[in-house]
């Protein structure tokens, strides 16, 4: 039986760094293997606040790396490089 | 609104604990009066980036995890990796299956002390050479590596280019052919170690045609040595010019070759010259030639033997039978002393070995009924087959009328050398035979006897019906006596 999350529209995320600091890096890396356990299931923007700090207003941004899960409402964040996979899980999924 | 409330304390309170538990490295400002501003933690990622911006080879820094955490501009150019933000993958995918597997190698391995390694990238305009060093380093908080990428490619090819000239005076200084390099002059530069057997001084600096005088066959004197050097500078390559060097010391008899000597670009900057030792070649072909004539002359004079035997024998024989008999017989004498000479290769053979061959077909192996006295010498083909003919015929008689046609007769043969006589004697006597009669007409046989040795004024032969026995005396001339 195919999971039924995973069949709707792809959850919008976006991940917001800060150039090539180590947890930025290692945030793009983490979620990029998260995104590739289940294709089709994730659409990722990827968004460098050092190059363009005011698109933190828009999330309210205030640590980096900071991923923010944009749709389905309500907006969730999570804080740090995503090496937690459970975590991340956890915090993505919805209804939560 | 309350909800709303709770969710930003607790947001306040998750980004607090990260803050604290080292999740983020990075925080947003915003100063009142301005944009927002991006605030590194540690500030390190900053210093060390241009740190490693400022180095003139490729440097790249990787997390504790071997996460590519940034690449300077040198290796982004190296790689052809783009302007902007590289990452692991990217790095990863300018690397072919080996080096990628050389350099994921060495950073594993760099996370307890420093290693290098050397690698090779292919696909460009040209290989790159490039050796990798991979250190520890510390990065804000973590700890990471530090990768240096330094273009060794002009070193690689250098050696290598060291390599092959090394490999190319080897070449040279090994070939059994003589090999001299000149320049566009004409002047020789290098001369391999065979030079010497054309040219006993030292050949460099000199000009070829004066170092190796050279007479140039079957080119009507036009074509000089100074042309073949000109030849081959001009860009034309000469092969198989058969030359002559009357002064060289050992080797005189030559095979030329030139060439134009190209040096990385497509002019000549000089020309090879390579010379074969033909000096076996051409004895052997003398050699052949010298056996052609002589094969030619004796097929010659054989067949006019063989022409005129047939003819005087069958002028002296009545029947078709007797002329078979008799001429086979002549036939089969020659071939016993051209089969005894072919043995020895035509060089000299005894006297007792022509008798021999010639008695045996009437006596077999009976050593009794021929006595052999006196020295054996060696004589010459030439009188080899004349005295196998003479002794075929007194053999021939003896069996018919002679000694030999009794069973207790015999042959006595005596060969002697008297000193200041231009001949060498031989007697053939038959003893214990019945009584001789000198026969009624001459044929071909006594013809033969008599005249055989007389192809020089001081051979011959003398044959006397005496009638205890058939005594012949034959003079095979000094010339032909080969030794005593």
């Amino acid at each position: 039986m195919e999971n039924t999350e995973a069949i709707g529209e792809p959850l919008k995320l976006v991940l917001y760094i800060a150039g090539q600091t180590p947890k930025s890096v290692a945030a793009i890396e983490n979620l990029e293997r998260i995104c590739a356990s289940t294709p089709g299931r994730y659409a990722v923007e990827v968004i460098d606040l050092k190059a363009s700090p005011q698109l933190a207003r828009e999330h309210n941004i205030v640590a980096i790396p900071t991923l923010v899960r944009q749709l389905p409402v309500p907006i969730r964040k999570i804080i740090g490089d995503l090496s937690d996979k459970e975590k991340v899980l956890v915090h993505l999924k919805i209804g939560n | 609104m309350v909800a709303e409330l709770r969710r930003r304390l607790d947001e306040a309170e998750e980004t607090l604990r990260a803050i604290q538990e080292g999740e983020v490295d990075a925080l947003v400002v915003r100063p009142s009066d301005r944009q927002e501003e991006v605030f590194t933690l540690e500030g390190g990622t900053a210093s060390y980036h241009a740190f490693m911006e400022a180095m003139d080879l490729g440097a790249a820094a990787f997390d504790s995890k071997s996460r590519l955490l940034y690449a300077n501009k040198t290796l982004r150019e190296l790689f052809n990796l783009g302007v902007g933000i590289v990452q692991t993958a990217d790095l990863q995918d300018a690397l072919d299956d080996k080096s990628r597997e050389t350099v994921t190698g060495l950073i594993r391995q760099a996370g307890e002390a420093k290693r290098t390694a050397e690698i090779r990238l292919v696909g460009g305009p040209q290989d790159l050479h490039l050796q990798v060093t991979a250190a520890p380093l510390r990065i804000g908080l973590d700890t990471g590596l530090a990768v240096t990428f330094t273009d060794i490619t002009a070193r690689v090819r250098g050696a290598a280019a060291e390599a092959s000239e090394r490999a190319a005076h080897s070449i040279i200084a090994s070939a059994n052919e003589a090999v001299v390099v000149c320049d566009l002059d004409g002047i020789v530069t290098h001369a391999n170690a065979a030079v010497a057997g054309i040219y006993s001084g030292n050949p460099i600096g000199k000009r070829f045609e004066d170092v190796i005088p050279l007479v140039l066959l079957d080119t009507t004197g036009l074509l000089r040595a100074s042309d073949l050097v000109a030849l081959a500078v001009g860009g034309a390559s000469v092969q198989g010019i058969e030359a002559t060097a009357p002064e060289a010391p050992r080797v005189k008899d030559l095979l030329m070759s030139a060439a134009p000597l190209r040096v990385g670009s497509d002019k000549a900057s000089g020309c090879v010259i390579t010379m074969v030792d033909l000096s076996q070649r051409k004895a052997a072909e003398k050699q052949q030639l010298l056996l052609m004539g002589e094969l030619d002359h004796r097929v010659k004079n054989t067949l006019a033997l063989v022409l005129s035997i047939s003819k005087r024998t069958a002028s002296t024989e009545d029947t078709v039978q007797g002329f078979q008999s008799a001429f086979s017989g002549r036939i089969q004498a020659l071939a016993a002393t051209h089969n005894l000479l072919a043995d020895r290769s035509w060089s000299s053979i005894s006297v007792s070995e022509v008798i021999a061959a010639e008695i045996e077909p009437f006596i077999g192996q009976s050593q009794s009924r021929l006595q052999l006295e006196g020295v054996d010498a060696l004589i010459t083909p030439r009188a080899a087959i004349a005295l196998g003919l003479v002794v075929h015929e007194l053999a021939t008689n003896a069996v018919k009328y002679g000694a030999l046609s009794v069973e207790q007769g015999k042959v006595q043969v005596r060969v002697s050398l008297q000193e200041g006589e231009d001949f060498m004697r031989m007697d053939w006597l038959e003893v214990a035979g019945p009584k001789v009669a000198p026969p009624t007409r001459k044929g071909f046989g006594q013809t033969v006897i008599t005249r055989s040795m007389q192809y020089m004024q001081n051979g011959g032969a003398e044959l006397e019906y005496a009638p205890d026995g058939v005594r012949c005396s034959i003079r095979v001339p000094i010339e032909d006596v080969v030794n005593a």
